[in-house]
């Protein structure tokens, strides 16, 4: 669903956020944006090459410690990619793009193997295809050639296959499924284990079709790194992501607040953390497979702050910072500038008590088993957190004065007359 | 009586102009008063007798009820994820079934009013209880206990909301702007979290109940509608539209652009005759349901272009953000 965004049409007018002569300057908050941008997408870059050496060698050697070595590095890709989320609604750009990379959730039966508890869906006749089992099969009555498992083939014919979401097979998901397999521990301690046995070649081959599973987890990691290289792109010196906020700082700003408040609510307070615990599902957990959901959820909290406070520590400890969208509001209210960087920081603790207790072996799946009530109010701490601040996000959108953009395609708005005919 | 004396304290502070003062007196706690009467009725009548024929009555009666607040999805409605619960849809993985089925089959003690609280959102509420009283195929038990549960808790899921609106969340809403109201700092803010709902609803009502169903030319898909085992798809999206309708008339007078949006929308919803939306499949039905959606959408625009400017808010965040 795409997000409908818009600021308000309300009472102070941007002149009211440049006059005062200490304030930071729009053009300049823009350009720590996308330089906050531009260094999150490249640390994201960085550490997906990382994983993808790792990858390279699980396949060259399959062993305990060359799958471990593996997953350690698809948990240390993370951080800098879901700090990059607070990009995503608001900028088209990302948005659009967004879902090779960290689609979600996913009807894993499309790639392997899938135990006998998996099921079948109602809504998607593909949830069980198993493309590394079948080099060909039928996709909407169109026959498919898997012989060669692509990157092309990824994301060119499988990705949303059939035009249904949960047919995810690219991005962070599908790799973190290829490498742990399914968790079938429900709401009890335990990730995903796959063994490494499933990526030997020949005899010892645990799975089957080891050839192909390698040939999927080499292909989807390849193409992971070939689509962070495309956003890292678009946001460094001349990428058209970044001309375009350039070229509008007023719309800037507003795309900072939109994908702030976006994150916060319908996206990560809502979609990720309290419906899953509303439907004590474990699937219901953003990256299930590695039982690493509670640290996304953390790295999220901290990218929403590092947008609002105009920076960005990297995962070389370096730091990006420049001036704020917080001192705009500051300069306009300060009060709601106060308020919200309170809240903000109330967020991360929230949701840094989660990654505790998820470090200290309540992961975040056994908090959402029913009558959990520490984990029920460890998850709602965060999700209350996170709808708070959303109404000081609208509240530093007022301030600003930021009038909105327009609904996306509303072909209906420039010619009312043609819908009816 | 209470929410009697209430309401007409309500009434003697209403100013002339329609705001948010009258959306409240005469479209929120109606609302709520109807839903929560009519799932009492509804546990009422199963406890006395839970006979699926007898109970459809009962059932139709509060789910219209429950389109009449459906929108309203802030305050009370969404503490402790309540509106959820009430109508957990859609259901891709079909989450709902499989639940019912390990109650079913379960523990009895699953069912007492203690703990059927804490069972997944997807077993409970209107759609939990639509399965049971409508089955696709035969129960694997008897689910006289289960649907006794299951309106018992949605009439005290109703009580909840009703009762927190009318005793704590109007006053809430009417101090808006006051010293120590967090939760309204402004009155503007109260405007903008009405407009918010009534956007957020239509975007659900195309995106969701008519695009589901809708799929492609090539590939519709009627089984995703909402409600279909009722034969409910196209009420509820009338119902809807008629309360989102009813709601922008206390808002304001002065909208007449979106008023004949809604009628253009609401005459397409009722002339369809399509319960639920098996017509999809065919070419000319397929096209009826993209009208329908087509003027949602067109009403869609005219509310952010006309009341947004007229109550002078734009939309807010709302839950439908995410994916």
């Amino acid at each position: 669903m795409r997000p409908l965004f818009l600021g308000l049409l309300a009472t102070s007018a941007l002149t009211a956020v440049v006059s005062p002569a200490l304030a930071a300057d729009p053009a300049a908050v823009t350009k720590t944006y996308a330089d906050i941008a531009a260094a999150g997408y490249e640390d994201s870059l960085t550490t997906a090459k990382t994983l993808q050496a790792a990858v390279d060698a699980l396949i060259a050697a399959p062993s305990e410690d060359s799958l471990k070595a593996a997953r350690a590095a698809w948990i240390a890709s993370r951080p800098a990619y879901m700090q990059t989320e607070a990009f995503r609604f608001g900028n088209a750009a990302v948005d659009d793009w967004e879902g090779k990379v960290n689609a979600w959730p996913l009807d894993e039966g499309l790639i392997d193997y899938v135990d006998a508890s998996y099921g079948k869906s109602e809504e998607n006749d593909l949830a069980t295809l198993n493309v590394i089992a079948n080099p060909k099969f039928k996709i909407s009555g169109v026959e498919v050639d898997a012989t060669k498992i692509t990157p092309e083939l990824i994301s060119g014919t499988l990705q949303e296959a059939g035009g249904i979401e949960a047919n995810v097979a690219s991005g962070y998901h599908a790799v973190e499924f290829l490498l742990w397999g399914q968790d079938l521990n429900g709401t009890g301690p335990g990730a995903g284990n796959r063994p490494f046995t499933d990526y030997v070649q020949g005899d010892g081959c645990t799975g089957g079709h080891c050839d192909r599973r390698a040939d999927y987890l080499k292909a989807a990691t390849d193409l992971l790194v070939t689509d962070l290289e495309d956003m890292a792109g678009q946001w460094a010196n001349g990428g058209a992501a970044r001309a375009t906020v350039e070229a509008d700082p007023k719309a800037a700003l507003s795309a900072v607040l939109t994908g702030m408040g976006s994150l916060s609510y319908g996206e990560v307070a809502g979609q990720r953390m309290r419906l899953g615990l509303m439907l004590n599902d474990p699937e219901e957990e953003h990256d299930c497979f590695s039982d690493n959901t509670a640290a996304s959820h953390f790295y999220d909290g901290v990218g929403i702050q590092n947008v609002y406070l105009g920076t960005y520590t990297r995962v070389d400890g370096s730091v990006v910072s420049g001036p704020s969208i917080s001192e705009l509001v500051a300069a306009a209210d300060p009060a709601v500038d106060t308020q919200l960087k309170a809240e903000l920081a109330a967020t991360v603790t929230a949701l840094g008590a989660i990654k505790s207790a998820s470090d200290g072996g309540m992961a975040y799946d056994q908090m959402l088993a029913a009558g959990n009530k520490e984990g029920e109010a460890l998850v709602m701490g965060g999700v209350n957190a996170l709808v708070t601040q959303t109404a000081s996000i609208e509240r530093a959108i007022t301030t600003l004065g930021l009038t909105g953009t327009s609904i996306e395609g509303s072909e209906s708005l420039d010619n009312p007359d043609a819908v009816f005919q | 009586m209470l929410l009697r004396a209430t309401l007409l304290s309500f009434c003697l502070a209403t100013p002339a102009l329609a705001d948010f003062e009258q959306t409240l007196s005469d479209h929120i706690l109606p609302g709520y008063a109807t839903f929560a009467a009519s799932t009492q009725a509804l546990a009422d009548a199963a406890a006395k007798d839970c006979k699926a024929d007898d109970l459809k009555p009962a059932f139709n009666a509060a789910y219209d009820a429950w389109l009449g607040v459906q929108h309203l999805r802030f305050g009370p409605a969404e503490a402790d994820g309540l509106s959820v619960a009430i109508g957990f849809w859609p259901d891709p993985k079909g989450s709902g079934a499989k639940a019912q089925r390990a109650l079913l089959l379960g523990d009895p003690a699953q069912l007492s009013p203690e703990h059927f609280p804490d069972q997944s959102v997807a077993a409970r509420g209107l759609t939990g209880l639509e399965r049971l009283l409508y089955p696709a195929e035969p129960l694997p038990a008897d689910p006289c206990a289960l649907i006794q549960a299951t309106t018992l808790d949605l009439a005290r899921m109703a009580k909840i909301i009703n009762d927190n609106w009318v005793n704590t969340y109007s006053k809430t809403m009417l101090t808006a702007g006051d010293l120590g109201n967090t939760t309204f700092q402004t009155r503007p803010e109260v405007r903008q979290t009405l407009f918010t709902q009534v956007v957020a609803a239509l975007e659900f009502d195309k995106d969701t109940r008519l695009a589901r169903p809708l799929g492609t030319f090539d590939q519709p898909r009627p089984e995703r509608a909402e409600a279909v085992a009722s034969g409910r798809s196209q009420r509820n999206v009338l119902l809807s539209l008629q309360a989102l309708r009813a709601m922008v008339v206390t808002l304001t007078p002065d909208a007449p652009l979106t008023l004949a949006g809604f009628d253009r929308a609401i005459k397409l919803a009722e002339s369809l005759d399509d319960p639920s939306f098996v017509g999809v499949a065919t070419p000319q039905g397929h096209l009826k349901v993209e009208i329908l959606q087509q003027a949602i959408s067109a009403v869609t625009d005219t509310v952010v272009s006309e009341l947004g400017p007229e109550l002078d808010v734009g939309v807010g965040f709302n839950a439908a953000d995410g994916d």
